[in-house]
């Protein structure tokens, strides 16, 4: 591992020349609104270390996507026989994503690799991707990543971790898909002896500024039961609307529906992002919901996130702690308020 | 633009305008053949959901006509239609859907003159607008691009 | 503290004691800056939770349900005519629902409030007029009426229309302004100019359905973006199916509507969805010369008809 010392001045032209090479994701203003996608070819990365209004999870996993299309038209000889849509991505360099966003997609794998199955559209996305972070200096008041397994420095989902030090970046050089990164980019001055010590002095400064933090140790040890079938349920999703604007923003919300759209003869068979806050998410054809209630529903996603996922994987809960939903909720619900009294003694 | 030939979703209620069309047909009043009719128990039949719905699928116009006021099957069901066309003739034009794609019409089932007028005048409009471009659900592949 | 707060809390407090209700429906304080959280008070000890102040955005009248029994509710003006629309749509029955009035100076824009700041607030607090804002650098004292919201700064009717008490005197009523100066903007667009300008107004939206969900007038048991037989609007991300979404849902809502402001409140990406409604309640105010949830007598616009309504466009 080493770590490079890379001039602001530098920095565009670097990206440049990484172009040639990798498509380049970042975060990028659209109208009023700070996405995170693919750049246009003249376009840079917003390096300002803002929450984006949506998590990057869109660059793997995108709202929308066709996965397979047949043919309709009778007399086709492929008529009526899907075919896979999967393309395989070119090489992208995901530049600036915050150290637990990128905790949050590594965690997809999980879901979308059972060994068994493998979903090829998310993988294969996923695999494609260099993922170059950028250290949060300055925690939001809604951050409790520390809490969550990961934080503002985690370095473990990354291949390259970048430090804002004023006039320049440190970049951490991670792993060896980063080191490929950063000769195409041409970052190869090292930095100086100290740099090492710099960083870390940074990051027990950033991780000191968070100040809010959840416990999940006593949800481990119940029961899926005794969590279940508590009776705070009715008074901690009551304000709920069941809208779908958590798990939209969420990093670590991957459910989604397919659908079929028939267009000219052709039928598109497509994937696109759902919530478990809809009715129609759990509705069977038989008529049957087994979540007919908002209450299920929104017990549902807490109970998910953070039990089931704990029991099932060991990889702690399926939350980072970014702190979206807080601060989009229309009705005010806090997560950490929900995991607190889900984890208290009563 | 002359060999534009636009593709109209009409809505005629069963009782009037249905007849009118029947009875231009049997008087040989000549209009183009552009229009595509859905008959409708009533013009207060129509949700504005089924009017997007053929825009959405690519239709150039939409002309709906009912029973004149006071002649209605069922008594008041186009008074209600009225005020749901207004609401919906606002939100698309509103939208920037443009005014000359869609039309309503009172045509009363003795009116087959008046009928092949409308008829003239919507295919008229709709074809000076040439074909529709921005309300139209496009293939997945090309709202991905 | 809002001055409101503890008039709400003892009201409440008293309603429960007294067993005149079952519930108290109200907000209380967010755990977040610039929040608030719907709340259900069920005994009078839980009443001290109940809260009060610029940011109680939502319309509880959303969260009133008829098998609650009865029920009291903290309105503000617009949230009272929303209870009456209700009431007038025999979703819920006047005699079960107790309204505690508030005249309503206002509720801020959360993105307004951040915009002033600069940065992530830590602490906001009302004083009198004026917010003070908390950031990491420092304090700053914002005019409330700079943060109101749009719908909050044009209000007609802030003092509630319907109620069994009020927790103060009403508050002065504005008159004169120009409600929808940015309406007639639009308007005189071409129609490519309209069209270009909602598409990037809109091509934010997720479709997570907050604005849908915040909104009390929907509340049809299936909604029609839902319904698969014929499936009337796709679920991707479409911009047609976007902006059908949103046209239909703006002429559901028209006649109905009473400018509270939840849906956009609620939207997470900002999108403007009461642009759509706002031109259906002018269209309601021009042609027929109505306006929504003023008194119990009123049908709805869709609902009624005049012989002479205008028809100037029909042929």
């Amino acid at each position: 591992m080493t770590i490079l010392t890379i001039d602001r001045t530098s920095w565009n032209a670097g990206l440049d020349r990484a172009r040639g090479d990798y498509t380049l994701v970042g975060s990028a203003w659209d109208a009023d609104c700070l996405g995170f996608r693919e750049l246009a070819p003249d376009e840079y990365p917003n390096m300002e270390g803002l929450l984006t209004r949506l998590s990057p999870k869109g660059v793997v996993f995108p709202p929308s996507q066709i996965m397979m299309t047949c043919a309709l038209k009778p007399g086709d000889v492929k008529q009526n026989i899907y075919v896979s849509e999967e393309k395989l991505p070119s090489p992208r360099a995901v530049i600036g994503i915050r150290p637990c966003d990128a905790k949050a997609l590594s965690l997809m794998p999980l879901n979308f690799d059972t060994g068994e199955t493998k979903d090829p559209y998310v993988l294969n996305a996923w695999e494609s991707c260099t993922w170059i972070g950028l250290a949060v200096t300055e925690p939001l008041a809604s951050d409790f990543s520390t809490s969550c397994g990961t934080g503002p420095f985690d370095e473990s989902p990354l291949d390259v971790l970048l430090v804002d030090d004023g006039e320049r970046y440190l970049a951490k050089v991670i792993t060896d898909k980063g080191t490929a990164w950063a000769r195409s980019a041409g970052f190869e001055t090292e930095a100086e002896e100290g740099a090492e010590a710099l960083i870390k002095t940074k990051k027990e400064a950033a991780e000191r500024a968070i100040t809010s933090a959840i416990s999940f140790d006593r949800i481990k040890e119940k029961t899926v039961l005794e969590l279940y079938e508590a009776n705070h349920w009715q008074k901690t999703t009551f304000a709920c609307l069941n809208c779908g604007a958590c798990t939209f923003a969420c990093p670590t919300c991957w459910c989604f529906d397919i659908q079929d759209e028939v267009y000219e003869g052709k039928s598109y068979r497509m994937r696109n992002w759902d919530s478990c806050m809809t009715s129609l998410f759990t509705q069977h054809g038989s008529g049957h919901n087994p979540r007919e209630t908002p209450l299920q529903r929104t017990r549902q996603r807490f109970m998910h996130k953070l039990k089931y996922f704990q029991d099932k994987y060991e990889t702690g809960i399926m939350c980072v702690g970014c702190g979206r939903c807080i601060e989009q909720c229309p009705a005010g619900i806090d997560i950490r308020e929900v995991c607190k009294t889900m984890n208290s003694q009563a | 633009m002359s060999s534009f030939e636009p593709k109209i979703i009409t809505f005629l209620c069963n009782w009037c305008s249905y007849g009118a069309a029947d009875l231009a047909g049997v008087s040989r009043f000549q209009y183009p053949p552009h229009m595509r009719v859905i008959r409708v128990p009533c013009s207060g039949r129509i949700s504005p959901k089924m009017v997007l719905a053929a825009l959405r699928k690519g239709a150039d116009g939409v002309w709906i006509s009912g029973c004149h006021p006071g002649d209605c099957h069922y008594i008041e069901g186009n008074y209600y239609a009225r005020r749901k066309f207004t609401l919906l003739k606002e939100i698309l034009e509103f939208n920037g859907i443009e005014p000359g794609r869609l039309h309503f019409s009172w045509i009363s089932s003795a009116e087959g003159v008046k009928f092949a007028e409308v008829a003239n005048r919507v295919i008229d409009e709709v074809k000076q607008l040439g074909p529709a471009r921005v309300f139209i659900k496009k293939s997945p592949e090309e709202s991905a691009a | 503290m809002n001055r409101y707060t503890e008039t709400i809390q003892t009201l409440a407090a008293k309603l429960l004691e007294t067993g005149d209700v079952k519930t108290v429906l109200g907000f209380k304080r967010g755990t977040f800056p610039l929040t608030t959280e719907p709340f259900l008070a069920t005994t009078p000890a839980d009443t001290g939770e109940l809260y009060w102040d610029v940011n109680c955005r939502l319309n509880l009248a959303t969260y009133l349900k008829k098998e609650m029994g009865k029920v009291a509710v903290v309105a503000k003006g617009c949230d009272t005519r929303n209870i009456l629309v209700h009431i007038t749509e025999n979703r819920i029955k006047r005699e079960d629902v107790v309204i505690i009035g508030v005249p309503c100076t206002g509720m801020i824009e959360v993105k307004k409030a951040t915009e002033m700041a600069g940065g992530d607030i830590l602490y906001a607090t009302e004083q009198g007029e004026e917010m003070i804002l908390t950031t990491a650098g420092e304090e700053i004292r914002v005019p409330k009426a700079q943060l109101l919201r749009q719908n909050c700064a044009l209000c007609a009717h802030p003092n509630p229309v319907i109620y069994d008490m009020l927790v103060a005197d009403p508050v002065p009523v504005q008159t004169g302004m120009d409600r929808y100066a940015d309406i007639r903007e639009i308007d005189a667009k071409t129609s490519d100019a309209k069209w270009a300008f909602f598409d990037e107004a809109f091509s934010a939206c997720t479709r997570c359905y907050a604005c849908r969900n915040a909104c009390p007038l929907c509340y049809c048991p299936t909604c029609f973006v839902d319904e698969s037989r014929p499936q009337w609007v796709g679920k991707g991300t479409d911009p047609v199916d976007v902006r059908t979404y949103h046209m239909l849902r703006a002429i559901h809502c028209a006649g109905r509507c009473t400018e509270c402001g939840a849906c956009e409140s609620a939207c997470p990406m900002d999108v403007p969805v009461r642009l759509l409604t706002r031109k259906m309640e002018k269209t309601v105010g021009d042609r027929w010369g109505l306006e929504a949830g003023l008194t119990l007598d009123a049908r709805p616009a869709q609902d009624i008809f005049c012989l002479d309504d205008p028809e100037e466009f029909i042929l």
